[in-house]
């Protein structure tokens, strides 16, 4: 190609090939650079300098490059057939056409051609037909039928057309009793009888197909709840019909449960308390907002009641009181399985209640207050009214599978052990163990260090494992007690002291003014006081004896309770005798109490507190023998 | 590709399937067709229609917005509905409906596209693809016989009514696949909605229907003539018993107008007729200016009480009315009638009646009906309906009704909660139930549910029953 040079060249012009190129350049790389994307007259303020902020120009920075998808694809109508029809039908939507043969570039147009007017394949496998789903509805032979499902109040042909109906409405039982318009001249109840056939009479048959939908067709009997329970009914027959209940699946056999506890009458009931209660008057409904926002804050009172007296108890750690209560006592109760499940229940619900009272209360009413299933009281309550059903069913459900419960030995041989639940994340064995030694108090921090010093315990224990946790733990515990216990003591000590001072003093005056019963005079001015000491002492002695159980526990038999019953009192002795020194009068029936009460509670079968005593002694019985001994020692 | 507000969602997401169905929406005041998957129907046009005499004799329909408003000598307007909102003349619906489809959606006479012309390639002479058997030729000549076809029935039609819808989309327009879809249901679907009761406030009649689950529960299908036409005629009476009169000029009469007072005789020059328009055009063109009235003053009263209780109509006299100008330059304020125009769809006793226009009753107002039809649903079911009321219709674009509807079920059901779901959008409100079918016809889970030809021939018009129950 002949370029501009070569023309000047032939034209003869003298060769100034070189200049303008360098001027163009010089003209574009000048200091009046245009912006794009500004006022002319804002470009103008900028002056000489450059902008003080970055512009940039967009069109060039920003603009997407366009995408290459190759040639051009067209789309045509592709016609369908679904595989959820049966009838063949054949629609049109637009596609993609499939990418032609690959040899296009040989073909060339003529190829394109055939493409085109070839008419487009038939696609038969239509993705969205999995969509077709059908509920199934039990199904029963004549036989069956006769033997298994007859019902005084169901006719064969009604029963059929309520699964054809359940069918048809995929088991909206709102919308097939809606739709229930059984016609049976025979099927009609007999209270219902005279107002549908008089209404029969007046419309022949080739009548009612012309009327419109809701035409007043004799008002059906039927509610919503015999709708279901006949279905339910015909349910559970057929499963059970179809395989026995000894060989279900478990989900087979909870369908099964569910179909037989279905009570039509507690549904009855059920419903018209949810209506009585949708149709309350206004003021009612703002009576009880008002009310459950009393209750909430109530609730919330009684909680915080409840954890500050749950602290206290679990501070001084007092046995619950077991009076008259046998094996079917408090803790009798929860035995079972089910029980436990109840209480756990329960705990978690309180948990959360207490949880929401620092949110919001929810005070309203909502679809999901009224909705319900069956429950397990409507089940009870439904298998004592049908008591001659379930006789006829002669198919016991099969015994629920027990929990088994592991001994001590079993579970060490197989290494269960029981603990909180683990935060997230690497804890240290020591992290407990220091945790342990620290009080709320410093103070209190303070005097647990003494007495471990004082038993000899290091800052740090080497093996930290969880046994040795568990009983370093059940140790600080005691010596919390300990402490608790020496205060109380030091506290009672003084108020002893101020009473004998104040007895000694009334002592060398009385006499002389009533002479008659001076220890009685006495005994009614001390009386409330005396009270409270005994009732201190009380759970003293039952701290102690706690711990002399303990103590004992290291042998780990159920027998020997007794004989730590035993220990215990002959500790009792040792620490009444101290107390002997103080006041002579209340010293017997102090003894009394506390023997009493050591007993009851070393022949009670206390069985989690004393499992709680026997596997920490067990690792620590040396450790304990030596804090009793020390308790002594603090006490003398 | 990041999903955003601003992209349309992929199809697969939703099941979305479009086949060129077609949605035909009737209704008493307008005829709404589109095709599915459009959100706006492209063919509205006015369920009126003229009817006038040719030269040769015969009749001439005129069908149509831009044919029927002009006043052509012994044009007759009329509507193929019944006033109670039920097809009457079937052969002039299915013609009026014929041209809703033809003049907007698929043109007059679809061709072949192997026929057209346009598809014609270089090697122009066709090869071999020119052969069409003669059965597809005859349903070729009809108007749908490319689209199926999705129509609406309101929620109380007679199975007389069902049969006959299946005959004309077969039979006359040759459609594919059909299926009629109830118009409380679609409204529903349009908001998103499978459960919940529908309060249709049309122009013949105000329904109200409960839907569990995207089927109408029939016993609960309420329907009351309160609805557009009623507030019209309460407007008329309004008109007519004022003192002194308001007169009512038509838009057609006015030749030219000059300002006039409020209150003032009109000072127009009307137009003069060799032959005068006949009574019903008058009418129909009388309607236009209601419904322009009725758009831009009427208001729904909505308390602090009733507006039956003594003493409240008349605090309202000294309230600012609101001005209005008929086409014939009369003009006046409107203050205390404006609100008495639709009192009568919630309270049957403030109602105004006359011999021609009778006192409504009370179970027909618009909470009575909610109530009755709640009425028929079952207890576990009713705090989920209330929380789902579903408004639609010309009519409820009446200003404040909703205000009105939510203080009357929250006395009527203080319980449970009550939520009133309307799309703000005008023509989303107006054209719910199509909306809800052009939803529902592009739907690849709902295309085996169409009704196929093969199966109209086999079983007969009866099949309608037996597949949309």
């Amino acid at each position: 190609m002949a370029t501009r040079r070569d023309i000047q060249d032939i034209i003869g012009l003298p060769g100034g090939g070189d200049t303008p190129a360098p001027k163009k350049r010089a003209k574009t790389a000048g200091p009046q650079k245009k912006l794009h994307g500004v006022n002319r007259e804002v470009a103008a303020l900028y002056g000489e300098r450059p902008p003080p902020v970055a512009v940039y120009e967009e069109k060039k920075t920003y603009r997407a490059k366009r995408a290459n998808l190759g040639p051009v694809r067209p789309w045509i109508q592709q016609p369908f057939t679904n595989p959820a029809r049966t009838d063949g039908l054949v629609l049109k939507h637009w596609r993609r056409k499939p990418t032609a043969r690959p040899n296009i570039e040989n073909g060339g147009d003529t190829a394109m051609e055939d493409a085109d007017n070839q008419s487009p394949q038939l696609e038969t496998d239509y993705e969205y037909a999995r969509f077709n789903v059908d509920v199934s509805v039990p199904s029963y032979t004549d036989e069956e039928y006769e033997a298994h499902l007859r019902s005084n109040e169901w006719s064969r042909e009604e029963t059929d057309y309520l699964l054809e109906l359940a069918k048809d409405f995929y088991l909206r039982w709102p919308v097939i009793h809606d739709r229930y318009e059984f016609q049976s001249a025979k099927a009609e109840p007999a209270d219902d009888a005279a107002s549908a056939g008089d209404s029969i009479l007046e419309n022949p048959t080739d009548a009612l197909s012309t009327l419109p939908y809701n035409s007043s067709l004799p008002r059906d009997p039927r509610s919503i709840e015999d709708l279901k329970a006949r279905y339910y009914f015909v349910w559970e027959t057929t499963l059970k019909l179809h395989r026995p209940p000894e060989a279900m699946e478990s989900s087979e056999f909870e369908l099964l449960e569910v179909l037989h506890s279905y009570n039509p009458d507690s549904e009855h009931v059920r419903k018209r308390i949810a209506l009585a209660l949708m149709s309350r008057p206004l003021d009612e409904v703002k009576e009880e907002e008002f009310l459950l926002a009393e209750l909430q804050r109530i609730n919330i009172a009684a909680n915080r009641l409840d954890a500050e007296r749950a602290e206290l108890r679990e501070r001084l750690e007092a046995p619950t009181p077991q009076r008259d209560l046998g094996p079917a006592g408090p803790l009798g109760n929860f035995q079972s399985s089910q029980a436990l499940t109840a209480l756990f229940q329960q705990l978690f619900q309180q948990d959360r209640s207490k949880k929401r009272a620092s949110g919001s209360g929810r005070l309203s009413l909502s679809a999901g207050d009224i909705i319900g299933t069956p429950t397990a009281a409507q089940q009870a309550a439904y298998n004592a009214a049908a008591g001659s059903r379930k006789a006829s069913m002669a198919h016991p459900p099969p015994p629920q599978p027990q929990l088994r419960a592991l001994s001590a030995a079993e579970e060490r041989r197989y290494g269960v052990s029981n603990h909180d639940r683990l935060t997230s994340g690497v804890s240290f064995g020591s992290d407990k163990l220091v945790k342990m030694r620290q009080a709320k108090s410093g103070v209190q921090t303070q005097k647990i260090a003494a007495v471990l010093a004082q038993l000899g315990f290091g800052d740090i224990i080497t093996i930290p494992t969880a046994r040795v946790g568990a009983a370093f733990e059940g140790l600080v515990a005691k010596v919390g007690k300990l402490l608790d216990l020496r205060k109380v003591r030091e506290k009672e000590e003084n108020e002893v002291k101020v009473l004998d001072g104040m007895r000694a003093k009334r002592a060398g005056e009385d006499p002389a003014a009533t002479g008659s019963a001076p220890p009685q005079h006495g005994r009614d001015s001390t009386e409330t006081q005396e009270r409270d000491m005994k009732q201190e002492e009380r759970d003293e002695s039952l701290m102690e004896q706690s711990i002399a159980d303990s103590t004992v526990g290291a042998e780990t038999t159920y027998a020997e309770d007794g004989e730590g019953g035993d220990d215990a009192e002959g500790e009792e002795d040792d620490a009444e005798g101290e107390e002997d020194a103080d006041g002579e009068t209340n010293a017997t029936s102090t003894r009394q109490v506390s023997e009493a009460v050591s007993t009851r509670a070393a022949t009670t079968p206390a069985a989690s507190v004393k499992a709680g005593h026997k596997r920490s002694a067990s690792v620590l019985s040396a450790g304990s023998t030596r804090s009793r001994a020390s308790t002594k020692r603090a006490r003398k | 590709m990041n999903p955003s507000s601003a992209t349309a969602p992929n199809t697969n997401e939703y099941a979305g399937d479009e086949i060129s169905a077609i949605v035909l929406d009737p209704g008493y005041s307008s005829t709404r067709a589109g095709f599915a998957g459009e959100d706006i129907p492209k063919s509205v046009i006015p369920s009126y229609y003229g009817i006038a005499p040719t030269a040769s004799g015969s009749s001439q329909y005129l069908f149509g917005e831009n044919s029927i408003h002009n006043p052509l000598p012994n044009l007759e307007i009329k509507n193929p509905w019944s006033s109670d909102g039920i097809v009457e003349d079937w052969d002039t619906a299915t013609k009026l409906w014929e041209y809703a489809i033809t003049s907007r959606l698929t043109g007059q006479r679809p061709t072949d596209p192997t026929k057209n012309g346009l598809n014609d390639g270089t090697n122009g002479e066709g090869n071999g693809q020119m052969d069409v058997d003669m059965d597809g030729l005859d349903d070729a000549e009809k108007p749908l016989a490319e689209s199926p076809l999705l129509m609406t029935e309101p929620g109380l039609s007679s199975a007389k009514a069902r049969e006959k819808y299946i005959e004309i989309a077969m039979e006359d327009w040759g459609t594919p696949a059909f299926y009629l879809g109830k118009t409380g249901v679609l409204a529903a679907f349009a908001s998103g909605k499978a459960s919940g009761i529908v309060i249709d406030i049309g122009a013949s009649t105000t329904t109200v229907t409960p839907i569990v689950d995207g089927l109408v529960l029939k016993k609960g299908v309420q329907k009351s003539p309160l609805a557009g036409n009623y507030m019209s005629n309460q407007l008329r009476l309004i008109f007519a018993q004022s003192q002194p009169p308001v007169p009512l000029t038509p838009h057609f009469m006015v030749a030219s107008k000059s300002p006039v007072d409020a209150g003032a005789p009109a000072q127009a020059i009307y137009k003069k007729f060799e032959v005068p328009p006949t009574a019903s055009f008058r009418r129909f063109e009388e309607e236009r200016v209601l419904t322009e009235f009725k758009e831009s003053v009427v208001e729904t009263w909505t308390g602090p009480n009733r507006l039956s209780v003594p003493g409240t109509e008349e605090s309202l006299k000294n309230a600012p009315g609101r001005p209005f100008e008929m086409p014939d330059g009369y003009n006046q304020l409107f203050s205390a009638e404006r609100f008495k125009v639709a009192e009568g769809l919630f309270d049957a006793s403030s109602a105004l009646h006359d011999p021609d226009n009778p006192r409504p009753k009370d179970e027909q107002t618009i909470p009575r009906m909610v109530q009755a039809a709640i009425h028929h649903i079952d207890v576990d079911l009713r705090p989920i309906i209330l929380g789902n009321v579903i408004i639609t219709g010309g009519a409820s674009l009446t200003y404040r009704i909703m205000d009105r509807i939510n203080a009357e079920l929250s006395q009527m059901f203080p319980a449970p909660r009550i939520r009133l779901i309307a799309p703000g959008n005008t023509i989303e409100r107006k054209y719910a139930a199509w909306i809800g079918g052009s939803i529902l016809a592009s739907l690849g889970s709902f295309h085996q549910l169409w009704i196929s030809k093969k199966e109209y021939e086999e079983h007969g018009p009866s099949i309608i029953d037996k597949r949309i129950k």
